[in-house]
């Protein structure tokens, strides 16, 4: 079987949503360790190096733009794929069984995928677009002359509509994530009743619960202590 | 009881089809759904109506003929039941019950209830097979076989190939079904021989088919008569790239 054919089959595709799905999971969590220095109380000189080395480092700028298309990639095939199922049942039921036989979560992945999405270029547009492309402040530490990140967040999430718009993409980020981590493990062909448990309390607990959650902390925190 | 049926009438494959209402009185408890459908369909007959077109067999749940998708639920609400199985305690004197037939393009609609599940047979054909020598039967023993295995076997061995699963599936997917044939075979020494391409080859017809993907969330398994469970799609999926990776 030559890798084109594998990849044109429908499981040969789920394989890559898993893949890259679960390589993003992977990066929330650095993501997520370097949005808490926005909360020290150091004037935003932490965040501010941490911003400029994740910018200037050549390994990670590779990685920031492999990430990109990932995502690219993440959205893509599950597009393709949603298509196809829609096409697989031209004529719809008139009663639905509900979450009878399958949990919400599961039947709102690409809704939940499409908002989230949106959020990704509303957020890129926000922060990383005006870091690189924009011109933001700049601060000096020891020295060193560095875009002053920090202030262009705080001063950002003093506004409530974009509080309220990053709270709802976390809500989107979690409802997708519910289902979506431990369905990338099924697709891999991890299914053993002695990891079942495990997978699914990782993946409702930390990437359902856990990791949205401290991600809306943040510009919720930054709001109500606005400078 | 007394009840109503809302039924998928449908000429032929060309036909839109349309639901028609049809009240029955006096219906028993004892009543299987299908013996209720064989009640109405004589009423029908005797009115000079064309009967309604459904599919059974054996009516002792194991022929996997009965089909019927009924108030949203594949073979009816009760548990690992097939249609023929389903008996009339399950409803109330009153109860509306809306009666369609399983919904995939894989599987087109011939009439009424009735749908064409050949392409279940065309993925068995593409790889669902084994070898065997000819000549004298082998003893049923003669190959050691660990128990576990023998079990987990025996259970995707259950599959009666209803077509629940696609039925369930909001994507039609016929995973659970190809996934139960595939773990059938690749859990016994006697299937490993065509092991590599059996995977290849029924998930391509599988997806020739037109059935959907898969997106995990289960209904095939909470609707399947026999209880397949979906730890077989994830062992068709590790037997799918164990082959593509090295064939």
């Amino acid at each position: 079987m030559k890798w084109s054919q594998f990849f044109s089959t429908s499981i040969g595709k789920k394989l890559l949503v898993g893949a890259t799905g679960f390589f993003l999971c992977t990066f929330l969590i650095v993501h997520l360790a370097g949005n808490f220095s926005l909360m020290k109380d150091d004037g935003g000189q932490a965040f501010n190096l941490y911003a400029d080395f994740m910018g200037h480092n050549l390994l990670i700028q590779a990685l920031a733009w492999g990430l990109k298309a990932v995502i690219v990639i993440h959205a893509f095939l599950a597009i393709q794929l949603t298509i196809r199922n829609q096409k697989a049942r031209p004529v719809k039921y008139a009663v639905k069984p509900g979450n009878k036989t399958s949990s919400w979560f599961s039947r709102q992945m690409a809704i939940m995928g499409s908002i989230l999405l949106i959020f990704i270029v509303i957020h890129l547009a926000n922060f990383w677009w005006k870091m690189h492309y924009g011109g933001i402040p700049t601060s000096v530490y020891d020295g060193k002359k560095v875009g002053d990140l920090y202030t262009v967040v705080w001063k950002a999430f003093g506004k409530v509509e974009l509080v309220a718009l990053y709270v709802v993409g976390m809500i989107a980020l979690a409802f997708h994530l519910v289902h979506g981590f431990k369905s990338s493990m099924q697709t891999f062909g991890f299914n053993h009743p002695k990891y079942n448990g495990m997978i699914n309390f990782i993946g409702l607990w930390i990437f359902g619960i856990l990791i949205p959650a401290l991600f809306a902390l943040i510009p919720v925190y930054i709001y109500f202590n606005k400078i | 009881m007394k009840l109503t049926l809302k039924v998928w009438r449908q000429k032929n494959v060309q036909d839109k089809g349309r639901f028609e209402n049809y009240e029955v009185s006096d219906v028993s408890k004892d009543m299987s759904f299908l013996e209720l459908f064989d009640v109405l369909n004589e009423r029908l007959i005797n009115e000079g109506k064309e009967p309604i077109a459904f599919d059974h067999d054996c009516r002792e749940g194991i022929c996997g003929a009965c089909s019927m998708y009924i108030n949203g639920r594949a073979h009816g609400p009760w548990e690992q039941t097939t249609t023929c199985q389903l008996h009339m305690r399950a409803y109330n004197d009153g109860d509306t019950i809306v009666v369609e037939p399983w919904r995939a393009a894989a599987f087109p609609v011939i009439k009424d209830l009735t749908v064409d599940r050949s392409a279940f047979d065309r993925i068995i054909q593409a790889g669902g097979y084994i070898s065997v020598n000819t000549g004298n039967a082998v003893d049923a023993n003669a190959i050691p076989i660990e128990k576990h295995d023998a079990d987990m076997a025996f259970a995707a061995a259950a599959c009666i190939g209803c077509g629940a699963c696609v039925a369930a599936c909001k994507n039609s997917s016929a995973m659970l079904f190809t996934s139960a044939k595939v773990s059938q075979l690749a859990l016994l020494p006697q299937g490993h021989p065509e092991r590599t391409s059996r995977a290849e080859d029924m998930v391509m017809q599988m997806d020739k088919e037109g059935f959907g993907s898969c997106t995990n969330t289960g209904a095939c398994e909470a609707e399947c008569p026999k209880g397949i469970s979906i730890s077989n799609i994830a062992r068709m999926n590790r037997e799918f790239f164990s082959a593509g990776f090295t064939s």
